[in-house]
């Protein structure tokens, strides 16, 4: 008996396993099931860790908080440099003659998604006091939220709300609405840059008893009244469903700023005059490992868009200037490149008295030769070539290209590599081998980190740093790297900046005095006659004027030589050819999903098989 | 009633075990774990911003008071929230535990059976052809890397560079089509490289019983070889067969295989323990350390109870 | 009722048992063909090692001599990496980091196995085995790269945080083999006579009874360099492997970003060393365990 029992145990699992090795070939696709749903499977290379909109920190939190949730502004699909277009809003705001005042309507007649938290279960309309609500939760410390920088000194009120505990009862004098449809902003100086911050995630309207009844599961499960709704969401995939009751419109490409001569290879046109949702189901696949995102797009039937891998670049490319592909791939894909909105500097730590500030005036002399011949001994053009492709653009001082204040006649001697340069200028201020000081260099724990570092410690022990005096320490965690920046504990600062809107202001803030660690400006650089003009230019319109206290800031920052900067990276985004779209990255990150559409292989795109059930 | 007994006094044994696993663990965490502080802060924080996070996350309260926590959290069995994304610590665990049973389960499976087989094998030709061949074999898949295994047949089986039959990551249980697609070549390696392992252990295992004076006396008097296998050797076998393979039980479920998660993309409690560690996420952490140490308390208590199942002989003490 | 004489003679008599393995031990060791040529593999590899140390060869492994990813020519006989290094150079250096990791882990690993094993079964059910045998319980359970994580992180600023890791886990099977040997040997006529002429406890656990347990730390030594090596492999994969220097887990961690390039050489070169040292030791303890093994007899 017992032998019997057991035997079978065996032959059961024996039977089991060889189902595992034979029965993968009968298989059919996925979606196999329903062959007349559109789906179409994003992906990007970073996970989302919250859904919140108050958390929305990281590009990929912000690009499905901005889909499952409105924004009062988004930013146009296809026009470029970035432009802001209405989205909840009804119009762009009106602003007073003093620049104070901020009046902003919100269109009639949106709702919520139904959930069981509103009345019947059926949403109900956004109001004006939702996005009062929203913007209040960054000054409410329970909601641990990560976007109150963006109005924290700036909206009469605020900042004492929060003060006096958080009550939600108690009325903001500079954030009302007026009434069901009107917000009033009041600043307490000018903010020009405001309605950037009611495009991004973190000013994305939540109702109230949502967060209430939710609470912290909000994270997880977004009640908004975004374009898609949330399916399902892990740390591998999000999939969203076209969220039928939203204001959907037809797509006038034109009024997104579409540009026939350099858009109109992706055929994204083919999409004007159509209504969507032109998708039924919207996946998202974050893959880490540029391997396995490869072979995902190359597969077929998975992910049908992705940044092309660097070390790709070569046998993909036929051309990189401009960006082609080999004529097989051509075939399958589309191809393009754009310039991120951002870039990546190193910085040295002023507080460091070995390289920065110094109380003797003429140590601080040879500090700041020591820092100059760093600079020099930075080869841009090699870091280029190994880590960007070669394609990345590589600009003097901190306005990048991307930005319209972008000063194209500025002398490119700051990214210029000069070897001998730098060993003049330390033989000459009386640096030896000897007396250079040592250099811990800390980053993260990444092997391309670690490549950073070993290719910059080759340049610098070029220009006579003893090698053993250049010491890594990687840090397990971006989180103990960060914190040792913020506490300004670490003399060498590597990383990149992510703009969070089109304007200078944004990266001239990395080098303002007052917001020097824990802030952002982890150089701790600190010149009265800088901070004098920021704070100059911070109140200004767009003006050629504000252009020029720009730009002279950048021209001292670079005298200063504080920080080794910088290059804006090149994405290349390849695509499957059966999908409708031109990809967008920075500003634009996450508003161009509504508009993506699949090909019916004959220059239009793929209507609903079932598009009667469409309302 | 004598098993009851016998269980509550086994249970009751494995506390000291349990306390010190989650203590040795807690005090690396808190004291050497990451910082969550400015992970959960915006671009420009506040002094005061910086302050409110830590007494949210707890780091203020001193170490005691925070052991006690876990221990209460212990016995309730609830973590509260992960501080990365706020999903509830039983939820994710929930969702991710079957996930990586399901994904390493047949792997185990496979790779001990056909180390049992292989072993057996070797045995029954010992220091013949086949036994060489098959430990060479088991010598060199011994040493060759988990992690070349992994990137390699990846590329091999699932790429378009090989022979693109299962797709190159992610996970679904939906169909049990979609389980095989999906589990077949984390499978793969996972064989692959236990295989060596198993098969040796098995193989001594096997000799060791083989050269016992009463079998060599089975063997002798003409006792035919399936017989002698199946009643003699394997039997005795069964005991350090079991053992090891009930020791494995907790690690294979609840550790699951980081580097296979992590490779293959797939959301199982091996990747979402290794993005807690790196990110200090505690709440996470405690529960997969303290789910772990009772797996281990009540693996054993299981495999005293089999090893009575097997041998009568064996007395609970 | 023996008497001194017989005790004390008891005592030689052990120490020549002891000999009397070892010599019979090499001599089987040298009759066995894959023993001896493994043997010579893992004796090259350590030479390599050597005279990386001593700086004989491999000395330009961290400088840029040449371009992205140059194909192997007699300059680089493996080509360059992305920035530019000799990843011939590099995979020879590694050699060291590998040995290093290696021998500190599987020394100091079976040395404190051997030490707290032998209290625990010297002292077996008194208090001393039960400390030993919880913290023993207790580092088994932790899940490991948790364990090694938290160890990495908690000592950041030292490169022996991973040394450190895996020591403190792979003691615990040399542990538990010489704890359960040493409560065998307790019995035996030898430490009952030392016992009986006042030989202090100390002294016979560490004169008397540990030496006699020097074949299964051998092997364990061995069994454990194995696997430190192949630890050491994936930790620095994940990035809490060595931090000074270079490694093959490195290279590998770097060529998964090149192998889609169709650029093997970071991944064959540092995969193809690893093998190599991995079998030959493995081999060699396997090779070792048979000669030590009292129960077979040379050319079975």
């Amino acid at each position: 008996m017992n032998r019997l029992v057991s035997l079978r145990a065996v032959c059961a699992l024996l039977l089991f396993g060889a189902a595992l090795l034979v029965g993968c070939g009968s298989d059919g696709r996925q979606d196999a099931a329903d062959p007349g749903l559109r789906v179409y499977r994003h992906s990007t290379n970073g996970v989302p860790t919250s859904l919140d909109p108050v958390q929305s920190a990281t590009a990929y939190t912000n690009m499905i908080v901005i889909n499952v949730y409105d924004t009062l502004y988004a930013y146009k699909y296809l026009a470029r440099p970035f432009e802001l277009k209405t989205n909840l809003a009804a119009a762009m705001p009106e602003i007073s003659a003093d620049g104070l005042t901020y009046t902003v309507r919100l269109k009639p007649g949106v709702y919520f998604i139904d959930d069981p938290v509103f009345p019947d279960g059926k949403g109900r309309e956004v109001v004006a006091e939702d996005v009062v609500y929203s913007i209040k939760r960054h000054f409410d410390p329970a909601m641990r939220p990560q976007g109150a920088w963006l109005w924290q000194g700036k909206v009469a009120g605020l900042d004492e709300w929060k003060d006096a505990g958080s009550d939600y009862e108690q009325d903001i004098e500079g954030l009302r609405a007026l009434d069901r449809y009107t917000l009033q902003i009041k600043l307490v100086r000018p903010y020009p840059q405001l309605p950037f911050t009611l495009a991004q995630g973190y000013s994305a309207v939540v109702p109230r008893e949502a967060v209430e009844k939710y609470g912290r599961d909000l994270a997880l499960r977004p009640i908004g009244s975004g374009p898609f709704r949330l399916v399902s969401f892990d740390k591998t995939r999000v999939v969203m469903e076209p969220n039928q009751n939203w204001r959907w419109q037809p797509v006038d490409i034109y009024a997104e700023g579409y540009d026939e001569e350099t858009q109109g290879f992706s055929g994204v046109a083919a999409i004007h005059g159509q209504t969507p949702p032109f998708v039924d189901r919207f996946e998202i696949d974050f893959i880490q490992d540029s391997a396995a995102m490869w072979n995902s797009f190359t597969k077929g039937n998975e992910v049908q868009i992705t940044g092309l891998p660097v070390e790709l670049a070569d046998s993909v490319l036929a051309s990189k200037r401009p960006v082609t592909l080999r004529e097989d791939l051509a075939e399958k894909y589309h191809i393009t490149s754009e310039i991120e909105t951002g870039f990546v500097y190193q910085g040295i730590n002023m507080d460091f008295p070995e390289f920065g500030y110094h109380p003797d005036p003429a140590q601080e002399k040879r500090n700041h030769a020591l820092r100059c011949a760093m600079i020099k001994a930075f080869d841009w053009n090699a870091r280029n070539e190994s880590f960007y492709f070669g394609l990345g653009v590589i600009f003097p001082g901190a306005i990048p290209p991307v930005v319209p204040e972008f000063d194209p006649e500025l002398s490119r001697d700051s990214v210029t590599r000069d070897v001998s340069g730098a060993r003049r200028l330390l033989a000459e201020n009386g640096w030896t081998p000897e007396n250079l000081p040592e250099l811990l260099y800390g980053t993260g724990s990444g092997v391309v980190y670690r490549q950073f570092f070993e290719q910059a410690r080759a340049w610098l022990v070029e220009i006579g740093w003893p090698r053993e005096k250049i010491i890594l320490k990687q840090f397990a965690t971006f989180g103990d790297l960060n914190r040792q920046w913020r506490e300004s504990r670490l003399p060498y600062i590597g990383l990149g900046w992510g703009l969070d809107y089109p304007d200078a202001q944004n990266t001239l803030q990395l080098f303002y005095g007052p917001y020097r660690a824990p802030g952002s400006n982890l150089t701790n650089y600190n010149n009265p006659e800088y901070n004098a003009l920021y704070e100059q230019a911070a109140v200004m319109q767009p003006s050629p004027e504000r252009t020029e206290i720009y730009r002279r800031m950048n021209r001292i920052l670079i005298g200063d030589c504080v920080t080794i900067i910088g290059l804006s990276r090149t994405r290349i985004p390849i695509w499957h050819r059966e999908v409708v779209m031109h990809p967008a990255g920075g500003m634009v990150g996450g508003f161009q999903y509504p508009f993506i559409a699949l090909s019916d292989g004959a220059g239009g795109i793929r209507q609903a098989a079932r598009s009667a059930g469409i309302p | 009633m004598e098993l009851l007994q016998y269980s509550i006094r086994k249970i009751i044994a494995g506390i000291p075990l349990i306390i010190g696993v989650t203590l040795i663990s807690f005090l690396l965490m808190v004291y050497f774990g990451p910082d969550k502080t400015f992970d959960l802060l915006g671009k420009n924080p506040t002094a005061e911003e910086i302050a409110e996070v830590r007494e949210q996350l707890g780091y203020n309260k001193p170490f005691v008071v925070r052991y006690a926590e876990y221990l209460r959290e212990l016995v309730t069995f609830d973590f509260g929230r992960s501080e990365s994304t706020g999903e509830p610590v039983t939820g994710l665990l929930a969702r991710t535990i079957p996930v990586s049973a399901a994904l390493s389960l047949p792997g185990f499976i496979l790779g001990n059976l056909l180390g049992v087989l292989l072993g057996l094998l070797a045995a029954f030709y010992r220091g013949g052809a086949p036994d060489k061949f098959i430990m060479a074999s088991a010598a060199v898949g011994m040493s060759i890397s988990f992690l070349i295994v992994i990137i390699a047949f990846q590329i091999i089986f699932s790429s378009s560079f090989g022979l693109n039959l299962f797709p190159v990551r992610g996970w679904s249980m939906d169909t049990f089509g979609d389980y095989v697609r999906y589990v077949t070549v984390p499978t793969l390696a996972m064989v692959f490289v236990a295989l060596g392992y198993n098969t040796r252990f098995y193989r001594s295992v096997i000799v060791e019983e083989m050269n016992r004076d009463h079998v060599r006396t089975a063997r002798a008097f003409g006792v035919p070889p399936a017989q002698l296998y199946y009643k003699l050797i394997l039997k005795n076998a069964l005991i350090p067969i079991i053992t090891r393979i009930m020791f494995s039980i907790p690690f294979v479920i609840i550790s699951g295989s980081l580097l296979i998660e992590q490779y293959f993309g797939i959301p199982g409690v091996g990747k979402a323990t290794y993005d807690a560690i790196t990110t200090g996420d505690q709440p996470v952490l405690k529960a997969v350390v303290a789910l772990t140490a009772i797996l281990l308390v009540a693996a054993q208590l299981l495999t005293d109870i089999l090893y009575r199942a097997v041998d009568p002989r064996v007395s609970l003490r | 009722m023996s008497t001194r004489a017989d005790q004390l003679h008891a005592l030689d008599d052990v120490s020549g048992h002891r000999e009397s393995l070892w010599s019979k031990a090499v001599y089987k060791f040298r009759r066995d063909r894959a023993g001896m040529w493994s043997l010579a593999v893992v004796l090259v590899y350590m030479v390599v090692a050597i005279g990386v140390i001593f700086g004989w060869w491999a000395t330009s492994w961290a400088e840029l001599e040449g371009g992205k990813w140059e194909a192997p020519s007699a300059d680089h006989w493996f080509g360059t990496n992305i920035i530019g290094q000799d990843i011939f150079d590099r995979a020879i250096y590694s050699t060291r980091t590998s040995f290093e990791v290696g021998l500190v882990v599987a020394v100091l690993a079976t040395a404190l196995g051997g030490v707290l094993g032998a209290l625990a079964g010297f002292f077996s059910g008194s208090w001393i085995d039960e400390l030993i045998i919880w913290i023993m319980g207790v580092l088994d359970s932790i899940p490991f790269i948790l364990f090694v994580a938290a160890i990495a992180y908690s000592l950041g600023d030292t490169p022996y945080a991973m040394h450190i890791a895996m020591i403190a886990t792979f003691w615990i099977t040399a542990g538990r083999l010489i704890r359960g040997e040493v409560i065998k040997l307790r019995g035996q006529e030898y430490v009952e006579a030392a016992h009986a002429i006042g030989v202090p406890e100390v002294v016979i656990i560490f004169r008397h009874i540990l030496p006699n347990t020097s074949h299964i730390l051998l092997v364990q030594a061995t069994i454990t360099f194995v696997a430190a090596i192949k630890s050491e492999v994936i930790l620095s994969f994940l990035g809490i492997g060595v931090k000074e220097g270079m490694s093959w887990g490195l290279m590998i961690a770097e060529s998964t970003r090149e192998v889609l390039a169709g650029f093997f050489n970071n991944f064959l070169a540092a995969s193809a060393l690893l093998f190599g040292l991995v079998m030959a030791f493995n081999m060699f303890s396997d090779a070792l365990q048979d000669a030590l093994d009292p129960r077979t007899v040379a050319g079975e």
